[in-house]
């Protein structure tokens, strides 16, 4: 994976649940062809224009997770939440959190073994929270929804997430958060 | 070899909690790492929750960053294991046998040869890690873009059965067209759906395609990453439940206003 994830890290989902959707959706579409078989064909063909539309940004996703791949490590970004306080902790931390990638469970157990080294709860939540900012999917994003909404939306999510990680520390205090 | 930092320390993959425990073949799978201080030979134990399990290696890795280590000791470790340690400034020495107190004196004394594979480095010596090579990187992109795909390609072919089969004057009586209401109804869906963020992007661009406000689309996106319910348990076993559950819901409150302010800013530039 990407710079960000946690390679091999223990993950709850088994293969089963990782098909199960995609294997549900075409179970669904084999029904609906059988039932209303033009309109599920309309649903296809819809869905086929979608993902015509999507190839360039896809091609760009994968560029930019190329570079990510080529230029980061998971261990670097473990580092990014270290005990450091302050403005500068939460600069890291919020690169951490953008830079990071694959699904959040595999991220658990790193973030709690780096909190009893020592990371606060707001370096834990501004991570957290700075991965709704996926810098390699924005070509996809921005295809949708332009660049002015984009870079709105993610500036204030950066925002958000300093405020957000403060109000949890005030809420709770460090080491006492079982 | 212990230049720089005045508490110098090793870590040393074992099988038990002392210096008479046996060292442990493989660093990943070691019960313990006995963290001895060079200097002084004092010592303590640390051990990873996950020890033996899959996925330990990164946490031994975390463990190890985490102590400050100079140099991990151990039979085998794993390239990957390795090539993290050794970005991190921490040397390698594999093939160690004995107790761990017998590896820690012949650490002292010099007797290990840093692992091959393994060339540590000092910041600023000329000899930092090579960077990840294109192949390996190629590689990983092409897993993670395989992992991403089946889901992704899913969700498609649900939002192409979306705009066939359910009417917008449906999806209109469910969404109102308020502002606010639109908004919590879009932080809800957010909230319970999960899976990788280009899902919300596909899944909002097609609903505010099919006339769905931007607000209700913005909280879905938003929620979507920042609130979890569905992994909800996992976040409160790993990191508390105090934590998790204030976490969430703090995240989706705030999702409500950011929506907001989002949608209004834009249509401000818009203009």
């Amino acid at each position: 994976m990407i710079s960000g994830r946690p390679q091999k890290a223990k993950s709850p989902k088994p293969l089963w649940g990782t098909l199960l959707f995609p294997v549900s959706v075409l179970v669904i579409y084999g029904i609906l062809f059988t039932v209303f078989p033009d309109r599920a064909w309309l649903a296809l063909k819809g869905s086929i224009a979608v993902f015509l539309r999507l190839l360039l940004p896809l091609g760009l996703v994968f560029v930019v997770m190329l570079a990510f791949n080529l230029l980061l490590k998971p261990a670097q970004i473990v580092r990014f939440l270290g005990k450091n306080a302050g403005i500068k902790g939460i600069i890291l931390s919020m690169a951490g959190g953008i830079i990071s990638a694959g699904p959040i469970y595999a991220w658990y157990p790193l973030l709690a073994e780096v909190r009893k080294k020592g990371a606060g709860n707001i370096s834990i939540t501004v991570f957290l929270y700075n991965r709704a900012v996926k810098p390699f999917l924005l070509p996809v994003m921005i295809a949708y929804f332009g660049w002015a909404y984009v870079g709105t939306l993610t500036f204030l999510t950066m925002l958000a997430s300093i405020g957000i990680g403060y109000c949890l520390s005030l809420l709770i205090k460090e080491n006492s958060y079982r | 070899m212990h230049k720089g930092a005045s508490v110098v320390k090793v870590a040393i993959a074992a099988e038990g909690s002392d210096l008479g425990a046996s060292t442990a073949h493989r660093f990943g799978m070691s019960p313990f790492l006995v963290i001895v201080d060079l200097d002084t030979g004092e010592f303590e134990a640390v051990t990873s929750p996950d020890a033996g399990k899959r996925g330990a290696g990164m946490q031994a890795v975390v463990l190890a960053l985490s102590k400050d280590v100079k140099a991990v000791l151990t039979g085998y470790c794993s390239p990957t294991a390795r090539s993290h340690l050794t970005a991190n400034g921490i040397d390698v020495f594999t093939g160690v046998t004995g107790t761990v107190g017998e590896a820690f004196e012949k650490y002292k004394r010099g007797d290990f040869q840093r692992s091959l594979e393994s060339e540590p480095h000092a910041p600023g010596d000329g000899t930092e890690p090579k960077p990840v090579s294109f192949t390996r990187a190629l590689r990983n992109s092409l897993r993670q873009f395989a992992t991403l795909f089946p889901v992704m390609v899913s969700v498609v072919l649900l939002v192409g059965l979306l705009n066939a089969f359910v009417s917008r004057s449906l999806l209109a009586s469910i969404l109102s067209g308020n502002a606010a209401l639109d908004t919590l109804w879009g932080a809800c869906f957010g909230s319970i759906l999960a899976g990788n963020p280009i899902n919300s992007y596909i899944i909002g661009g097609q609903l505010l395609e099919q006339g769905i406000s931007l607000f209700a689309v913005t909280a879905l996106m938003v929620t979507w990453v920042t609130v979890g319910v569905v992994q909800l348990p996992a976040e409160m076993a790993a990191l508390g439940k105090r934590f998790a559950l204030l976490r969430n819901a703090i995240c989706f409150v705030a999702a409500l206003p950011i929506s907001v302010v989002t949608v209004a800013i834009f249509n401000l530039l818009a203009r």
